[in-house]
């Protein structure tokens, strides 16, 4: 068995983690917000074009979190050059399709949440769809960070440059994706939480929308801190060992 | 491809902080965010007591974060201190 055959193998397995384990989460919170479009379309058949754009447009920002994870799973499979490279660098693969793969599924979901009750606050109060629509998008973007963590990681371990084959370099690029992909998947469902509770709000009294959003916001930073600590800690194996 | 003891240990030592700094930043993610949910449901209802159910919000989250910190604690130490 040849190095590079090592590699390949490596690359595939590494293709399959990123798009399987990535596209949970965006099933799970697309799947929410249908489900709650479909409940407020029930309720409210007369409005159902604006329930039905504004469960899209959240629903197109729950998907790309596992774009990123295609992409990775991609490049893997088409854009890497196995030949020459060596079985450290195999590892890295590995570790790129867990950050992403696992790094996917807390912002699929979290973006669910508030991509649901936006549909929801649409189909009670129409005349607001744009006020809930903002704040829909403002915290799914929050919700979304965590994957655009593991995102950089992946592609950090991609394309770094990883020589011979050691023990020690294996088990850091492993743990780097590791702990930035398991990192990655609370605080994307947590952001997204507070995300849907503070559309509800907007949606049921959207006066107070100032207050709400500034309180989401100070939540979801400090929901998001332990994905920072997980990046911390996985560009401290990347870069320190 | 020759491991000798050291390198294991090493090994040992950074995949297990990954672990440890990957599964523990799961809990406090989805906890905190379920407190800050709360927080803006209370705020929109009453935005008068934004004050107090923000500080509130906090302490619950301050708790909820102290197992993250266990985590990043651990994984520091084992990236750190485990040498060999």
């Amino acid at each position: 068995m040849e190095t590079a055959e090592v590699v390949s193998a490596l690359m595939y397995l590494g293709a399959g983690i990123a798009m399987g384990f990535g596209a949970i989460g965006a099933g799970v919170g697309e799947g929410y917000a249908a489900h709650q479009a479909c409940g407020g379309t029930a309720r409210q058949p007369a409005v159902a074009s604006s329930i039905q754009r504004t469960m899209l447009i959240g629903q197109a920002m729950a998907e790309s979190a596992s774009i990123f994870a295609l992409i990775v799973a991609i490049m893997l499979i088409f854009m890497v050059d196995a030949s020459g490279a060596t079985v450290n660098q195999g590892v890295a693969f590995v570790g790129a399709g867990i950050a992403i793969g696992f790094g996917a599924i807390g912002g699929g979901i979290g973006c669910g949440f508030p991509a649901g009750s936006a549909c929801q606050g649409v189909a009670r109060r129409p005349e607001g769809q744009n006020e809930i629509t903002t704040m829909m998008l403002i915290s799914q973007g929050v919700s979304q960070t965590p994957s655009v963590f593991s995102f950089v990681i992946a592609l950090i371990l991609m394309y770094g440059a990883y020589e011979g084959s050691d023990m020690v370099t294996m088990a850091a690029v492993l743990g780097a994706g590791i702990s930035v992909g398991m990192g990655a998947i609370g605080c994307g469902i947590g952001s997204g939480y507070a995300g849907g509770d503070a559309c509800k709000g907007v949606g049921r009294w959207p006066a107070n929308r100032g207050a709400i959003l500034r309180t989401m916001l100070v939540g979801q930073a400090v929901s998001q801190s332990t994905s920072i600590y997980a990046l911390l800690v996985a560009i401290l194996m990347v870069f320190l060992t | 491809m020759e491991i000798t003891g050291t390198e294991l240990i090493r090994a040992a030592a950074l995949l297990g902080a990954g672990i440890a700094m990957g599964f523990g930043a799961i809990g406090p993610g989805v906890g905190e965010g379920y407190a800050a949910g709360r927080a803006c449901e209370g705020v929109a209802r009453s935005p008068e007591h934004s004050g107090l159910l923000t500080r509130t919000m906090l302490v619950g989250q301050a708790v909820s974060e102290s197992t993250g910190i266990y985590s990043l604690v651990i994984a520091l130490l084992l990236i750190f201190f485990v040498k060999s």
